[in-house]
């Protein structure tokens, strides 16, 4: 009995490596001319997930500014304390600013142009205080953060409707220093 | 709306006289003094001079609207020349001119000469009396036609005891790309000339008591900080240190300025001595204080503060005492800018969000609206006499200065290419 299904075995072993020899036998003879796929090596490599650190190596100042890594925040007209609903955004860029200690900041306060030139300074010059004085509450050291006043004279879009006055009315953090 | 009102008080009145047969009408003028009538028929040119039209209307052209812009002098309309005989300079009939209103009769002769050369001579007669009064020559390059106008525009204020006005000058911001530079150019608009190269942001220019000098911001070197430009030198040079510098303004009677700084953390106002650098902070307010402006006789600053919720406007004397607020009304107030006379104090209000330039008496504690509803207006500065303003407004688009009378009359515009702002007109030298 044994033997008999060992003879089975041995026979469909062979007749499984007839029917490869066959398939083999007959693609042979179509003779394409042997072009090569070249297939970019990298795509098959998963992209590595550079970490905040390794990202705020990379980057220059210039390129961590465009991304706007730290958030502008915006005020009331004619105000500038630090709204409630911008404390979140305030917290996060306190947050990275922690973390990132060597760098240092430039807070610029900007007003809508509902004001006169003079009177917008001083009170860009406010909001960039609030938001100065809203981080070293949030634990930065003070000496890492200098502020500056546009005024009304860099707004960041063009019109005359509320949603244009409340974007321009804003403190930015520019990065100076990484 | 004035003449509206003239008519229908006209009206008033001849109904009253009608219904009361005797009753007295008293005509009483209530400020200045009734303007002078001026006949400048066209003047006598030379060969040379009748082909080159354009030197010949800009001297004529730019006399007569100086003239006519000055409230001291009206001009008889051209059309009425047509009535009475043909002017001639050598043989004058006064009659003639007496009968279409003229008081003042100005006969000018202009000759270019071959090297492009004007040569303006102009003579003025009182036509009442038959007389001449003075006259005057000018040469000058050609290019310098606009010039010689204003020069003898000047004269004939002089002559009536008026100080010069036409040869004064504004100085402003003019924006082209992203450029925003120091310009100064004539009353009047024409002849700008650039004085500031930074390639960064230079705003609110002011002028020295002798007009010699610029103060003006900049954020050449990144923060905002005072800078002197002297005119005659060129040179400039840098006034403050630390913090936000700006709305500088000379002292009309001694070489000291008043500024804003925040260098200190707060935008106060401080008092600066020009010969020996020293500093006197003069504001001591958690707020904001900003934007001071010299009396005439340089005892009291007007300043913008918002030491009581919202930006309005006070007085103090120079020693920072004696602190006085001025507008009662409104919420926002800003830009003070002391009439030369001592009596007024324009400003901007923001009523509903709009801008507008108000003028408030401080002897009647009056104030009137100088520009009514167009556009945003901002700004405003004192012709050294006192007559007229200019300002900045965007009621055409983009911001552009404007001029206009004391009362509010005689609105016109006076640049129109790129953007134009905060204009200071000289001051009459000390």
């Amino acid at each position: 009995m044994k033997k008999l299904l060992l003879v089975v075995v041995a026979l469909s072993l062979i007749l499984m490596f007839n029917a490869c020899g066959k398939k083999a036998a007959k693609v042979a003879p179509v003779q394409e001319p042997t072009v090569e796929k070249v297939e970019e090596p990298i795509a098959m490599v998963e992209k590595p997930v550079l970490s905040e650190e390794e990202l705020f190596q990379q980057k220059s100042l210039e390129e961590l500014n465009k991304d706007q890594i730290l958030k502008r925040i915006n005020f009331d007209f004619d105000k500038y304390t630090v709204r409630e609903d911008m404390k979140s955004i305030m917290q996060a860029n306190a947050n990275w600013l922690l973390k990132f200690a060597s760098v240092e900041v430039l807070v610029e306060g900007h007003c809508d142009e509902r004001g006169t030139i003079e009177y917008n300074i001083a009170l860009g010059e406010k909001r960039a205080e609030a938001a100065r004085n809203y981080l070293v509450s949030l634990g930065l050291n003070p000496a890492k953060v200098k502020i500056i006043s546009y005024g009304k004279s860099k707004p960041l879009v063009q019109g005359v409707d509320e949603e244009t006055y409340f974007q321009n009315r804003r403190a930015e953090f520019v990065i100076t220093k990484k | 709306m004035k003449i509206r009102q003239t008519v229908l008080w006209t009206c008033v009145c001849l109904l009253a006289l009608h219904l009361c047969g005797q009753e007295e009408i008293t005509i009483r003028i209530t400020e200045g003094m009734p303007m002078i009538p001026v006949a400048m028929p066209a003047f006598q040119f030379s060969e040379t001079a009748a082909q080159k039209t354009d030197i010949r209307d800009a001297v004529y052209e730019t006399l007569w609207k100086d003239l006519e812009f000055s409230r001291i002098f009206k001009m008889v309309p051209r059309e009425h020349y047509s009535y009475i005989p043909r002017f001639n300079a050598n043989a004058i009939h006064f009659k003639d001119w007496a009968s279409i209103q003229a008081n003042i009769l100005i006969s000018g002769q202009l000759e270019v000469t071959a090297d492009d050369r004007v040569i303006f001579s102009f003579k003025v007669y009182e036509v009442a009396s038959e007389r001449f009064i003075f006259g005057r020559n000018f040469g000058g390059k050609k290019d310098l036609a606009r010039l010689i106008a204003h020069r003898a525009a000047d004269e004939m204020l002089k002559h009536f005891g008026e100080k010069p006005l036409f040869t004064s000058k504004i100085v402003y911001i003019s924006e082209s790309g992203n450029d925003r530079d120091v310009y100064i150019m004539d009353y009047d608009g024409y002849r700008p000339t650039r004085i500031t190269f930074s390639n960064a942001l230079d705003m609110l220019p002011s002028w020295s008591a002798d007009n010699e000098k610029i103060l003006y911001t900049s954020y050449r070197n990144l923060s905002p900080e005072l800078f002197m430009f002297d005119i005659y030198s060129g040179k400039t040079q840098l006034l403050s240190s630390g913090g936000s510098n700006y709305a500088a303004d000379w002292s009309p009677v001694a070489d000291r300025i008043v500024y804003t700084s925040s260098k200190h953390g707060n935008a106060e106002i401080y008092l600066k001595d020009m010969k020996t650098g020293q500093e006197k902070r003069l504001t001591f307010n958690p707020a904001i204080d900003t934007s001071p402006c010299w009396s005439p006789n340089g005892r009291e600053i007007a300043f913008t503060s918002q030491r009581n919720g919202t930006p309005q406007i006070y007085i103090m004397d120079v020693e920072g005492s004696n602190i006085r607020r001025i507008t009662m009304e409104g919420s926002y107030h800003d830009s003070p800018a002391w009439s030369p006379d001592g009596m007024r104090l324009a400003f901007v209000s923001r009523i509903e969000n709009r801008f507008d330039i108000y003028v408030y008496n401080l002897k009647s504690n009056e104030m009137s609206k100088l520009t009514e509803n167009a556009g945003r207006n901002e700004n405003p500065s004192w012709s050294p006499d006192g007559r007229h303003l200019v300002f900045s407004s965007n009621r055409s688009g983009r911001y552009q200065l404007y001029l206009v009378d004391y009362d509010g009359r005689n609105v016109r515009q006076i640049t129109s290419s790129g953007e134009n702002k905060m204009p200071k007109w000289q001051k009459f030298p000390k």
